[in-house]
């Protein structure tokens, strides 16, 4: 039975064929249970004698003995009931030995580390010496050691050549000579220029017949008469030195400066800015008028247009808290949350869908979508915010409720974009840890930590170290994100059951008996079809045996989505702990077959001095309570600024995704600080922060142009007047619905991604224009990574695979194509020209009326003549009947206001 | 501010008229925006690193992975040994597939091309055949992407957006960068997108591969209810208002970017339906692209949109045909889609080269990756990505030239292996522009179509 082994190694190999996709990781890839998966061609759970004949047909060995194939399936059938088990068949793997898991060093591997000690180095002879010294060390000293030499300016890839220890010892990638063997000699396949990931010289080739001295001095054992020890390639990060950097500096309050105007300042805020502004001979403008600035905190606060009852009693009302008043009303508003919780869902990546190269659907993800809303609406402490979002699972709950929103939190770690098709579980589980580093470090600490996967940060003092301590913890979770296995989903995992009184939204109606015995049918049918497929070999690499695998796959989950009584299941995508935490190796330049050692978990330690003790479990509490604490210079300091920029326009730090060496200083150093730690001591309240902002006199200034401003301050760095911003994809679709009356406030339930279910994208993709289809409020419109809604995406919608805390703004013909052609704009325009005609008013109260509601201020008296110009020249589209002309001039007009600068921009 | 690119398609001209208004000039010199290095706006045609060979590209897309060794790679041995096991490896137990297709040599050059490719054959002396094409994973989705964006792992710019942020365009009323049918699936808008990229370099997606192009349309273009010329007194309405915003406000670029956009709007909604309009074509330019052939009638459309868009100054066309994944059935399936596209490809090479469009256009056909030599399912072939076959025609390639080869049977490059990453640099190459300067900030790094690889593949250089 020597051949066994191999031909089921081949067994579950020869699966990656039916693919057609192999990688260099296939060694890896003898998965028992997803052979299973593909040879159940009627998912009844079991493999018949005649699927597993089928799935021999990959193995090439057992296909050609079919004797030794049968020989198999009895020894695997152990409870001889001519059907093989899940379990039964997993038996297979014990029946050849173990493969060498990536950890265990293949015996080529072991070879190649152990060689250079184990020779140990005959004397030289004088011929060899003069060889070395006319052949090789001239060239070595020509063109290597500019890079690989102690005297190097920097030293690459951790490799010095100018000392016989250096050469032997070898870089990063191991030895770059082993005397006497060519293969083994890394620096020959460099200078051989065969291989493409290592060339050297890396720009020019050396000549043949260098290279063939190379090799003659290899074969004949290296002979290297120099001496001296390999200098050791100093590739410490200076952790100390990298403390001084002004990020990670704890934040101080400071005393607020007194500027020469005593009268202008009426918070802290005001007199740290205009100090400033002083400092440069400058004046803050105006202040904003009394329309501008309550549509731009409305906007700004729940990212709706104030109604005309609403700017009438504000602007009616003279009471020095007037402006308060509101300002609170909108703060208890459930519109707030929605409006700031699609800004943490920017920075959170959301998307109901896996992207990358073959998209998937996650039916789930809303529920954290839903959770960020209530966080904010309720004025969930910021610091248990992000706790929840890292460790929710493992924080005490006082109710079944409690704990499901802890677990629902989760799912940031679980909803970044995946490379679903990947074919090596070990590469799959580093990319998905690696997303959770980045979008971890990046949305909390506002540090690109992912950057040191590779090697060292370039420009942070973060070590490749740092980031597998981080990696431990999240390898030592497991990441629930659901999805089925199907063809082109490789990687596939459970959901996270939401105990019984959860309190959560269902998200689907429930599934009626009817509906049931329908799917049932349609399941049975395709069943039988990938029966006859099957029998007639069409099964595997034909469009319709791949069609059918996936209808069906997807129908059973549907299936699986409700409970026995028809009531849908709730569950969440989420993290848990693995049973047995390890810490991760650290892969050389990230590669999977290069781990080395083992890095204890832990976290980015130039961020504090207080690095939490990792005992048991994944550490993840532990790193959730270091992240959220006032011992984090970061954590508080990052989301301050991101508040900020949503309602100054730009970040005090401008680069609000980087506060590394490659991002931007403050503007407002001490400003910064300020806010950074009264945040922390009025409770991370995001809430309270806002007002703070927005009660500043800064906030409420107008944003008109200033000659001398602009020329000192053209950017307008120092806030001397409020920075008009081009209102986002969502505001304006809002508002559009908001001002026809069509604007559905209730959330829809759960989101149709759910109702799609399980499965590729592709057929929810097809259904498209859910934009145009729903009048739900934005953030509630389904997130498809790779396909965008166009009422978004054409405004500067962020891609959902990317952090994002400042969207971009681009002004490009496709808007404008959007705003004078699109059917939805018309529609939303024709609904406000219906009810402006049908009350009796005068056309000049109508016009006043729209411009109320569209731009929420009155029209100036040239405004005015421009509208009435234009609806008496409105050239009639259709010919004839004059009230449909007249609607149809109301219609342009309306639907040129929301095409306007003046609707487009908040001022 | 890179990380935030302002981006709006005020030109120079607009600024400097604002200046005698007053401070427009301080507010250009003060802007610290993206658009403003850029003098002329962000798609103004740029000055190239290096003298360019080419001014645009046709990208003939082939997705699905179309054989090479059926194609443009022939291999003698793979027929004479067609039937014996390879016996090794993953492919152990698999035998070898010998060609269905008869390989004839074309022109004067003598390139080999198989009798898939009758048409083609005959522009063989304008071919620049790479038979050592190689890319790193023979998966469809990671391919594909890889393909058009230079590496699968993270959102990057595709060839197009960068092709277009290089060189700008040169017809402001239609977009740069139009693709043709683009799949949904295999990274879908990833391949025409800009990622990092401001917004408007991403291609303008016209139809998708599994509908006619016939029937696909541009969103947005046309108003369903208003006639131009109310459309038109419509739009000076709007302008009307943006100007009264921009002298109350004094300076703002913003609502000048409006103002502009707005116009190249509709400027673009005019111009789009024309080019897309095939009826002032010739009968005799119709059949020479076989459109009306019920075959050939989809991609032949596709190829003369492209020599529209390109003869009216778009920077960058793509067009796609799918389905080249014969797993089975490699014979009835291979001969389909070639016969799809043999004459619209062929009749696309002729017109462009009576109209001496050819000498400044770059033709570039391919797919992700190639096929095993070795049958799979009897029939078919599995995917291969150790070696295939692309050509490329037109500007500064040599034509008649067959580079690089794959070991006997196809199934590996080994002589001047081109990976992707070198494709892609020698395709920028020939527009002007050095892959290692070609590069945007993003995240702190000068990023680049060819990450930190790629070399130019001089010895295919006319």
């Amino acid at each position: 039975m020597r051949l066994v082994p191999l031909s089921l190694g081949l067994l579950c190999v020869g699966l990656g064929v039916c693919l057609g996709q192999e990688n260099a990781a296939e060694k890896r890839q003898r998965n028992p249970e997803r052979a299973f998966q593909i040879g159940d061609a009627d998912l009844d759970g079991r493999l018949s004698r005649e699927e597993y004949r089928a799935l021999t047909a990959y193995a090439p060995r057992l296909k050609a003995s079919p004797q030794m194939a049968e020989r198999i399936f009895t020894r695997l059938d152990t409870n001889r009931d001519g059907f093989l088990t899940r379990a039964e068949y997993a038996k297979i793997v014990e029946l050849r030995p173990l493969m060498p898991g990536p950890n265990a060093p293949s015996p080529a591997k072991k070879a190649r580390k152990a060689a250079p000690t184990a020779k140990a180095d005959a004397p030289n002879t004088p011929e060899q010496v003069a060889f070395f010294e006319s052949k090789i060390r001239p060239a070595l000293v020509a063109k290597c050691y500019k890079c690989h030499a102690a005297t190097a300016e920097k030293i690459k890839g951790g490799l010095v050549l100018d000392t016989r220890a250096g050469i032997r010892k070898g870089g990063d990638t191991g030895p770059a000579v082993v005397p006497g063997d060519l293969k083994e000699s890394l620096l020959i396949q460099a200078i051989r220029h065969t291989d493409d990931a290592l060339k050297m010289p890396p720009k020019e080739k050396l000549s043949d017949a260098v290279i063939a001295d190379f090799e003659r001095w290899v074969k004949m054992g290296a002979p290297d008469p120099r001496d001296g020890k390999a200098a050791t390639v100093n590739k410490d990060i200076d952790v100390e030195k990298g403390r001084q950097f002004w990020a990670f500096q704890p934040p101080h309050k400071a005393t607020p400066p007194a500027p020469k105007d005593k009268t202008w300042a009426r918070t802290d805020i005001d007199r740290f800015l205009l100090t400033r502004v002083e400092a440069k001979g400058l004046k803050p403008v105006d202040d904003a008028d009394k329309h501008t600035l309550l549509r731009r905190i409305y906007f700004d606060l729940i990212g709706l247009p104030p109604t005309p009852e609403e700017i009438e009693a504000f602007v009616g009302d003279s009471s020095p808290t007037a402006f308060e008043n509101v300002v609170d009303k909108l703060l208890e508003s459930p519109r707030f949350g929605e409006r700031w919780g699609r800004h943490w869902l920017d920075v959170a990546r959301f998307g109901e869908t896996s992207g990358k190269q073959v998209n998937f659907n996650y039916p789930h993800a809303w529920r954290y979508r839903d959770y960020v809303i209530a966080a904010f609406n309720a004025d969930k402490p910021y610091d248990r915010f992000v706790k929840e979002q890292i460790a929710g699972d493992l924080m005490p709950a006082a109710s079944d409720k409690q704990r499901a929103e802890q677990i629902v939190a989760t799912g940031f770690l679980a909803i970044g974009p995946k490379s679903h098709v990947e074919r090596d579980p070990l590469q799959f589980e580093l990319d998905l840890v690696d997303e959770q580093i980045d979008a971890t470090s990046q949305a909390f600490l506002g540090l690109t930590v992912a950057c040191a996967r590779c090697h060292d940060h370039k420009l942070d003092p973060i070590a490749q170290q740092d980031y597998y301590a981080f990696a431990g913890i999240f390898r030592s979770t497991e990441t629930c994100f659901g999805t089925i296995p199907l063809i082109q989903n490789n990687n596939s995992s459970v959901l996270i059951p939401l105990p019984k009184d959860s309190g959560q939204r269902p998200g689907m109606e429930p599934l009626s008996p009817g509906a049931r015995k329908e799917l049932q049918a349609q399941i049975n049918d395709l069943r039988k079809t990938r029966t006859t497929l099957l029998k007639e070999g069409k099964l595997q690499g034909s469009p319709q045996g791949n069609f059918t695998g996936v209808r069906l796959a997807t129908l059973l989950a549907r299936l699986d989505l409700f409970e026995e009584n028809g009531t849908p299941k709730k569950l969440a995508m989420g993290v848990r702990e693995r049973s047995k935490p390890e810490d991760s190796p650290l892969y050389q330049r990230g590669e999977v077959d290069k781990p080395e050692g083992t890095v204890p978990r832990g976290v980015v330690r130039v961020v504090s001095r207080s690095a939490p003790h990792i005992s048991q479990g994944s550490g993840r509490l532990e790193l959730a309570d270091w992240l959220a604490s006032r011992e984090n210079p970061l954590v508080a300091r990052v989301l301050v600024n991101r508040v900020w920029l949503h309602l100054f326009g730009q970040g005090l730090v401008p680069t609000p995704d980087n506060f590394g060496a490659a991002g931007q200083p403050p503007s407002h150093p001490e400003l910064f600080d300020h806010l950074a730690v009264s945040f922390m001591d009025q409770k991370w309240s995001v809430k309270s922060l806002i007002r703070q902002l927005v009660l500043s006199h800064a906030y409420q200034l107008g944003s008109r142009y200033d000659a001398k401003g602009f020329e000192a301050d053209p950017d307008n760095v120092l806030l001397w007047r409020m920075t008009p911003r081009r209102l986002e994809g969502e505001a304006l679709r809002d508002a559009m619905l908001a001002v026809s009356g069509q604007l559905v406030l209730s959330p829809p339930p759960g989101s149709p991604v759910s109702r799609f279910g399980e499965g590729p994208s592709q057929v929810l993709q097809r259904a498209g224009a859910f934009d145009a289809r729903l009048n739900c409020r934005s953030v509630f419109l389904p997130v498809i990574r790779n396909s965008y809604l166009e009422s978004l995406s054409l405004f500067d919608f962020p891609d959902p695979g990317m952090i994002v805390s400042e969207r971009a703004t681009t002004t490009v013909p496709a808007q404008g194509l959007y705003l004078l052609n699109n059917p939805f704009v018309i529609r939303q325009s024709e609904r406000i020209a219906e009810q402006l005609l049908a009350k009796p008013d005068g056309d000049s109260t109508r016009i006043l009326l729209a411009y109320v509601r569209i731009v929420n201020r009155p029209p100036s008296d040239r405004e005015r003549k421009a509208v009435e110009g234009f609806l008496a020249s409105y050239p009639s589209a259709a010919s004839g009947e004059s009230s449909r002309s007249t609607k149809d001039a109301w219609t342009a007009f309306c639907q040129a206001l929301f095409a306007s600068a003046d609707f487009l921009y908040r001022n | 501010m890179t990380t935030n690119p302002h981006v709006s398609l005020l030109s120079r001209r607009t600024l400097l008229r604002g200046a005698s208004s007053g401070f427009g000039y301080l507010a250009f010199a003060g802007m610290s925006t993206w658009a403003a290095e850029k003098s002329g706006g962000p798609l103004a045609p740029r000055t190239t690193h290096l003298p360019a060979r080419a001014k645009r590209v046709i990208f003939l897309c082939m997705e699905g992975g179309p054989s090479h060794v059926d194609t443009f790679d022939h291999k003698p041995k793979l027929a004479s040994d067609d039937g014996q096991a390879v016996g090794r490896g993953r492919a152990a137990g698999a035998k070898l597939l010998g060609s269905p297709w008869k390989f004839r040599q074309y022109g004067e050059s003598g390139v080999w091309v198989s009798d898939l490719f009758p048409e083609v054959g005959r522009h063989a002396d304008k071919l620049c055949v790479v038979n050592s094409m190689h890319t790193d994973i023979p998966a469809h989705p990671q391919a594909f992407v890889q393909m058009h964006t230079g590496i699968f792992q993270f959102p990057r710019p595709s060839l197009g957006a960068w092709t277009l942020y290089g060189l700008g365009t040169e017809n402001d009323n239609l977009p740069g960068f139009v693709t043709l049918c683009p799949p949904v699936n295999n990274g879908g808008p990833a391949n025409y997108g800009s990622a990092f990229l401001p917004a408007i370099y991403q291609g303008t997606r016209v139809g998708y591969n599994n509908m006619p192009v016939a029937n696909a349309v541009v969103s947005n273009l046309r108003n369903p209810k208003q006639s131009v010329s109310a459309q038109r007194a419509q739009l000076d309405f709007v302008q009307e208002l943006n100007h009264q915003a921009l002298e109350r406000d004094q300076v703002n670029p913003a609502v000048e970017g409006v103002i502009e956009s707005y116009e190249l709007a509709f400027r673009m909604q005019g111009e789009l339906p024309k080019v897309m309009d095939l009826k002032g074509e010739s009968e005799a330019t119709k059949q020479l692209y076989g459109i009306d052939e019920s075959e050939t009638d989809d991609f032949g459309r596709q190829c003369l949109l492209a020599r529209r868009f390109v003869e009216a100054g778009v920077r960058f066309v793509e067009v796609c045909h799918g389905g080249w994944d014969q797993h089975r059935n490699l014979k009835e399936d291979h001969a389909k889609h070639a016969l799809a596209v043999d004459k619209p490809i062929a009749g696309l090479l002729s017109d462009l080269k009576t109209r001496g469009l050819l000498d400044d256009t770059l033709v570039i056909w391919g797919g992700e990756f190639g096929r095993t030599p070795y049958g799979q399912f009897g029939n078919g072939r599995d995917h291969n990505n150790k070696g295939y076959s692309i050509w490329m025609a037109g500007g500064g390639v040599k034509g008649g030239l067959t580079y690089g080869r794959t070991d006997d049977y196809g199934a590996e490059a080994v002589e001047n292996p081109v990976h992707v990453h070198d494709w892609h640099a020698t395709i920028l190459h020939l527009l002007g522009l050095d892959h290692e300067r070609l590069t945007f900030r993003y995240a702190g790094r000068d990023i680049r179509l060819t990450d930190v690889k790629g070399k130019v593949v001089k010895g295919i250089l006319a």
